[in-house]
């Protein structure tokens, strides 16, 4: 019992030199029992005279030793036999931790040395699994003991003196015999520093004698790191380190204190010592005599490094009794303590000159930083302090802090993630996936296989750990002497950032099974990703058929509790929008009942997926699992908000852990305060993913929210990375921070971007070409006078509000203006509607601004002139029917003025003569210009536009699709006049475009885009007037309906025109069933447009593009492309990263532009 | 400014099926400008003669009339010494539907049949309506001393 029992008074007598006890290195060092060895070690060590070489005896030692190595196993064992290997109390343990298994106990026991305070501890943090006793113990066990070192390191000790640490307990035993690997303490420098005596007297310290360096009032410094957070321990830690106290003094051999060292210097050594990471020695050089109070003494500080301190500090947290709590604080005295800990080895390593050996970067720069970093947060503490509110979680609570990329520098971040290797291995996807990738694609999916088999890429060799450096032994101490050489053990490491040391070279290492794949828009992420759902998926065991289990029901998982597997399951989170697109995809992609997919929203959610999925389940588990945002963040908020906070007995989808889990549209995370960001972090898979294609939207937090959610250690905390990267770039130091994450993302992204080349030239995705025309509309005369009303009134009113000085104040009636001036490009009508939707800040003003239009006579009286054109009319078919049949026949020949063959929207005038529409119109105009009577171009007749009849082409298409039961009632021509559907130039425009395109490619499909849904509201009956077919879909559309719409789109056989609003349509969704676009009115910049125009030209698509912008010649539309939108080109930054304020003031810019 | 789709077809049908006794050349640096012949027409004064006459299409074509002016001298009382052109297809009645080809062939007939009742060169008028054989062999002195090549 006795000799596994830390031994308190001999600590006392060797590191506080108190005890007055003769120190038992006078008895045989070869004396077989376990703390007599240790103490001849420290002995050793304590020597005086053994300063030039403090292991060269210890080296004997070793090989004196090597002989009863045996006897103290055999005693050891012998022992444990005896007492039936509980060597502390049982019970104690078990009314603490709970019940214990007799095994568990037998092993903690062995493993804490019969110390009970470190069973419970080390079964606490589950690091008890990590330890195997009784194996053998010879060598290439260092992972063992490294563990046991580690356990020694954050055991509670009375005394906190580094040398004390290591306890004479039956794992040190072990640790003894390896001697020959690392040493107890290993030099690597010394230094000089000036301390102050705090007694007189003489005969105190002479030149040459050996100083005793120590704290006496430890601090108790907990690493809490291996343990559960929250529990009592820390907090008491926590209490006890608010308590700053850096006091290193310094006693001569007799143990009689002398001095301090100076604050500068005690500042760092009181860590190391306290966090146990070196060990000092010192020599006096110079000490006046006699000695009088505050006088300088010199010495000259040896430092040694502890072998514990490199035993690695994981900060896994073991599955066991530990449960994973969904809503626990952050706690700082961890983080405190890590700083600490990495600002003392810095600056330690200044002291000493030593530098790395290989370093990635300018490693003085490197130190400067962090030094830098640690001060900033330690001003900040003061700051909190002094403010009296130091909440621990601060950082965490500051929303959005970091500062925005400037596109240079995401374009230099992105380069390195970039650097795609053409000729990297590609991979073929499973049987049961149909679809043919692309070659770059099959080279994501064998990236991605990778990642998830955790598999190393071959023929890459191991590289050191960016954040690591490598520094060698120093082999002569300060007076040049020779020191021993410890085998194979040239080198150690050192973790400038985390303060982590090691032996072992620190291999960069994925232990996230995922990634992000960042491929840009349009490269089929989606088709990699479901290629991969093919291609690694559990296969669920072989069932024999229908007939051995014919009742083969789905077992409730036992305990409710526990969260189930879902071994089987992909999850798919992806925004509302795009649910039933990946639906489709996924069915298109599969060979039909390999992969059963459900959208779980909505109604659909009934579902108890732990039954579901459950592994029980294997043969009806959906595969995969379609869900949006929105879902995830209202059952997490569920869960939250039930008391227990259990997550398993809601039966959603934070109750099982998913085989993958996929974040489409993964910036919808970006801002790790966002509850949805949150509540994504809590969903359980093996695999984890991300999908987007802006990885980074503007600045490097947005990164860090993915990083949380892939879980990749250590970045995913945000401590870690504030240090690395937050802070640097903040302090200007952006080469620094970009440089870290582009370290993070190499090994974690796959992006290739559309214009990437092939190293044969080809592009990386040859899409068809497209064109965009832009269309400029002539306003007819109605038209534009209602627009110069408008534009005239704005402008005034603009002027005022210049003049006032209250542009900004008035912000929003001003923009609404500009937007009823922009309807009125449109539509004359649409400057009276209230019912807009375009832009939240417009909507919400233009109700109370219309009315200042609407109320005016002058404009009223200019509409109604307009809209008295519309009323009257419709069709007129009191032609005979050889009229008709003259029409028919002549329906081939060229238009008698502008030579077009055939005539297009051929309309007939009243001496039946034919025309364009257009020609025709623009006679009548031209005559009228002139003050003359318009007259038929063929015989002169007075003619006049109210009696010109268009003549109407019915689809055949159309007969059959809805009324074929009157086909013969359907004639083939009709005539309507004219006068009847005028509605404004744009929608004529638009018409007579999609007639063409009807008749010159019939069944062609088209996107109509347009941001008011008013001015689609307008445009409806226009199109069906011309017996064009067309659905719908906008921001007011339900889910169901929106799928429904696209389906029908997509399924639909022939010609068909999508009218679909810029904002509910501008993202994610594919429309390369259509060939043709139409853009009805212009937005700020172009790059909305462009977006909205990418939803057809995009992969997949197979045909030329053409996209046609309808522009009114002379009007703010004209400005807003020609100047506002060739400027924003040139700008970088969107909109949308500026603040509400930046963005008005850049408006009122715009909006000055315009009116110029 | 492009062409116009209906400028185009014309000028190729000019060329692909020409008028007996007509003849019109864009200009190669501007397709609008046209040369153009005519022959003076049979049992006229002017038969024998190869006049030339300048035609341009103004931008407005075919909504306004093409403007044509005759290069050689010709006595003609619907034309003045400017070779500026009396037809009211050129002015009030100029319709759209008109073309060069139309236009050329109502000259040509012009040259058949001179309206001096309608006159644009005054003192050929006179002297038409007052001694026609002694104007018509003034034309016909004039063709050959003009309008022969």
């Amino acid at each position: 019992m006795e000799d596994t029992n830390p031994h308190p008074p001999k600590r006392r007598r060797f590191f506080a030199a108190s005890s007055p006890s003769p120190p038992p290195e006078a008895s045989d060092p070869i004396l077989p029992s376990t703390p007599q060895r240790e103490l001849h070690d420290y002995a050793a060590n304590d020597d005086p005279n053994s300063d030039t070489t403090p292991f060269a005896e210890r080296d004997e030692d070793i090989t004196i030793e090597e002989p009863p190595e045996d006897e103290i196993d055999r005693d050891v064992e012998a022992a444990e036999i005896k007492d039936l290997s509980l060597r502390f109390d049982a019970t104690m343990l078990e009314s603490v931790v709970g019940e214990l298994s007799s095994d568990i106990l037998k092993r903690l026991d062995d493993i804490s040395g019969g110390n009970i305070e470190r069973a419970i501890n080390m079964y606490l943090d589950g690091s008890w699994k990590d330890v195997r006793p009784s194996e053998p113990k010879k060598s290439g066990k260092q992972s063992s003991f490294d563990s046991m070192f580690s356990q020694n390191g954050k055991r509670k000790s009375p005394a906190g003196i580094g040398q004390s640490s290591i306890a004479p307990t039956p794992s040190d035993e072990e640790t003894a015999q390896r001697l020959d690997r690392m040493p107890y303490e290993r030099y690597i420098g010394s230094f000089g520093a000036e301390g102050y005596a705090v007694r007189s007297g003489s005969n105190l310290l002479s030149h040459g004698e050996e100083v005793i360096i120590g704290r006496q009032q430890p601090q108790q410094v907990q690493k809490t790191v291996r343990r559960g957070k929250g529990r009592p321990v820390t907090v008491v830690s926590q209490a006890a380190s608010k308590r700053k106290d850096i006091v290193v003094r310094f006693s001569n051999s007799r143990g009689e204190e002398i001095g301090r060292l100076p604050h500068e210097t005690a500042q760092f050594v009181s860590t190391l010592l306290d966090q146990k990471i070196c060990s000092f020695k010192a020599v006096c050089v110079y000490a006046p005599e006699p000695l009088r109070s505050n006088e300088t003494i010199f010495l000259q500080l040896k430092c040694y490094m502890l072998r514990q301190t490199f035993a690695p500090r994981a900060l896994r947290l073991t599955e066991t009794n530990r449960s994973t709590g969904l809503f626990e604080t952050k706690e700082t005295e961890e983080e405190k303590a890590l700083r600490l800990r990495q600002t003392s080895l810095v600056k330690l390593f200044n002291e000493i000159r030593l530098f790395p050996t290989t370093a990635g970067q300018d490693s003085k720069a490197k130190r400067e930083g962090l030094l830098q970093v640690a001060e900033m947060a330690e001003e900040k503490e003061k700051e909190e302090a002094a403010s009296g509110n130091s909440t621990p979680i601060k950082d965490e609570d500051e929303p959005q802090e970091g500062k925005e990329l400037e596109q240079d520098q995401l374009d230099q971040l992105y380069k390195k993630a970039q650097t795609f290797d053409f000729n990297s291995p590609e991979a073929e996807p499973a049987e049961t996936f149909t679809m043919n990738l692309r070659r770059y694609q099959k080279q994501a999916l064998h990236w991605m296989l990778n990642k998830e088999r955790d598999k190393k890429n071959e023929g890459q060799e191991e590289s050191m750990h960016p954040l690591w450096e490598e520094y060698t032994w120093p082999v002569k101490d300060e007076n040049d002497k020779e020191l021993p050489i410890v085998e194979n053990q040239e080198k150690f490491y050192v973790n400038p950032y985390s303060g982590d040391l090691s032996l072992k070279f620190p291999v960069q290492e994925q232990n996230c099974l995922g990634g992000i794949l960042a491929d840009e828009m349009g490269l089929g992420k989606t088709i990699e990703m479901l290629s991969l759902i093919h291609s690694n998926r559990n296969e669920p065991e072989a069932v024999s058929g229908t007939d051995s289990k014919p009742f083969n029901l789905p077992r409730l998982p036992k305990s409710s509790d526990v969260i189930e597997p879902a071994p089987y399951t992909t999850l798919v989170v992806a925004p509302m929008s795009l649910l039933s697109q990946w639906a489709s995809e996924a069915e298109a992609a599969s060979k039909p009942g390999t992969l059963k997919t459900i959208i779980y929203y909505g109604s659909d959610k009934s579902l108890d997926l732990r039954a579901q999925c459950s592994a029980a389940n294997a043969h009806n588990a959906p595969n995969v699992i379609i869900t949006s945002y929105g879902v995830v963040l209202s059952e997490f908020t569920q869960i939250a908000n039930t008391a227990s906070g259990s997550r398993a007995n809601s039966g959603g989808l934070f109750s099982v852990q998913f085989f993958r889990v996929i974040l489409d549209e993964a910036h919808n995370i970006k801002n790790r305060q966002s509850k949805t960001a949150k509540a994504c972090y809590e969903l359980d898979a093996l695999h984890r993913w991300v999908l987007t294609g802006t990885p980074i939207v503007n600045r490097l937090e947005d990164l860090f929210s993915l990083i949380r959610f892939l879980r990749v250690e250590p970045w995913s905390n945000f401590a870690y990375w504030r240090t690395f990267i937050t802070v640097p770039f903040e302090s200007k130091d952006f080469l620094r921070a970009l440089d870290v994450v582009q370290t993070v993302l190499e090994p974690l992204v796959m992006r290739r971007t559309k214009d990437m080349k092939q190293p044969d030239g080809t592009p990386l995705v040859p899409l068809p070409p497209k064109t965009i025309v832009i269309e400029e509309i002539e306003l007819s005369k109605a038209e534009r006078a209602v627009y110069d009303f408008v534009y005239n009134f704005v402008k005034r009113s603009f002027a005022e509000n210049v003049e006032a000085g209250s542009v900004m104040k008035s912000y929003t009636t001003i923009f609404a203006q500009i937007l009823r001036l922009r309807q009125s490009c449109c539509h004359p009508t649409l400057v009276r509607k209230k019912d807009v939707v375009a832009d939240e800040v417009e909507a919400e003003a233009a109700e109370a601004e219309a009315r200042g239009l609407t109320d005016n006579m002058d404009l009223q009286a200019l509409i109604d002139k307009f809209t008295s054109q519309e009323n009257d009319g419709g069709e007129v078919n009191n032609y005979g029917a050889h009229v008709l049949q003259q029409i028919k026949e002549e329906a081939e020949n060229e238009c008698p003025i502008c030579a077009n063959e055939p005539i297009e929207e051929m309309t007939v005038t009243a001496c039946y003569h034919m025309a364009c529409k257009k020609c025709l119109l623009s006679v009548i105009e031209y005559a009228k210009a002139k003050g003359d009577q318009p007259r038929c171009f063929n015989c002169r007749e007075p003619i006049n536009e109210k009696e010109l009849y268009e003549v109407v082409k019915h689809d055949p298409e159309e007969a059959i699709g809805g009324l074929s039961g009157f086909r013969e009632n359907v004639p083939e021509f009709s005539l309507r006049r004219i006068a009847a559907n005028k509605s404004s130039a744009k929608i004529d425009a638009l018409i007579t475009n999609l007639k063409r395109l009807r008749r010159e490619h019939p069944g062609m499909k088209s996107v109509v885009f347009s941001q008011f849904t008013s001015f689609i509201n307008l445009i409806e009956p226009a199109l069906a007037r011309e017996r064009i077919q067309f659905v719908r879909f906008d921001g007011a559309m339900s889910q169901q309906q929106r799928s429904v719409v696209l389906n029908k789109f997509k399924a639909h056989n022939g010609g068909l025109v999508l009218l679909i609003s810029l904002k509910a349509g501008g993202v994610g969704l594919n429309l390369t069933e259509a060939k043709r676009v139409f853009m009805m009115d212009p937005w700020w910049s172009f790059a909305v447009e462009a977006q909205a125009i990418d939803r057809i030209h995009r992969m997949g698509q197979t045909d030329e593009v053409i996209v046609h912008r309808f522009i009114v010649k002379g009007s703010v539309e004209e400005r807003m492309v020609h100047k506002i939108q060739e400027r924003k080109k040139f700008i970088a930054s969107s909109l949308g990263m500026m603040s509400a304020e930046e963005k008005r003031a850049q408006r009122i810019e715009d909006i000055k532009d315009l009116l110029s | 400014m492009a062409l116009p789709k209906r400028i185009i077809k014309e000028t190729e049908r000019l060329v692909a099926e020409p008028v007996p006794g007509i003849q019109a050349i864009p200009h190669d640096d501007n397709l609008r400008y046209f040369d153009v012949s005519i022959h003076g027409p049979a049992q006229s004064p002017y038969e024998g003669g190869v006049f030339k006459l300048e035609l341009f299409l103004p931008e407005d074509y075919p909504m306004t009339p093409p403007k044509i002016r005759f290069l050689t001298k010709i006595y003609h009382p619907n034309i003045d010494r400017l070779g500026r052109i009396c037809l009211d297809v050129l002015k009030a009645n100029w319709s759209p539907a008109l073309q060069i080809r139309t236009i050329l062939l109502s000259i040509q007939a012009l040259l058949g049949a001179p309206n001096p009742d309608d006159p644009l060169a005054n003192d050929v008028a006179q002297r038409w309506k007052e001694d026609e054989p002694g104007a018509i062999a003034t034309a016909r002195e004039w063709t050959q001393t003009h309008a022969t090549p």
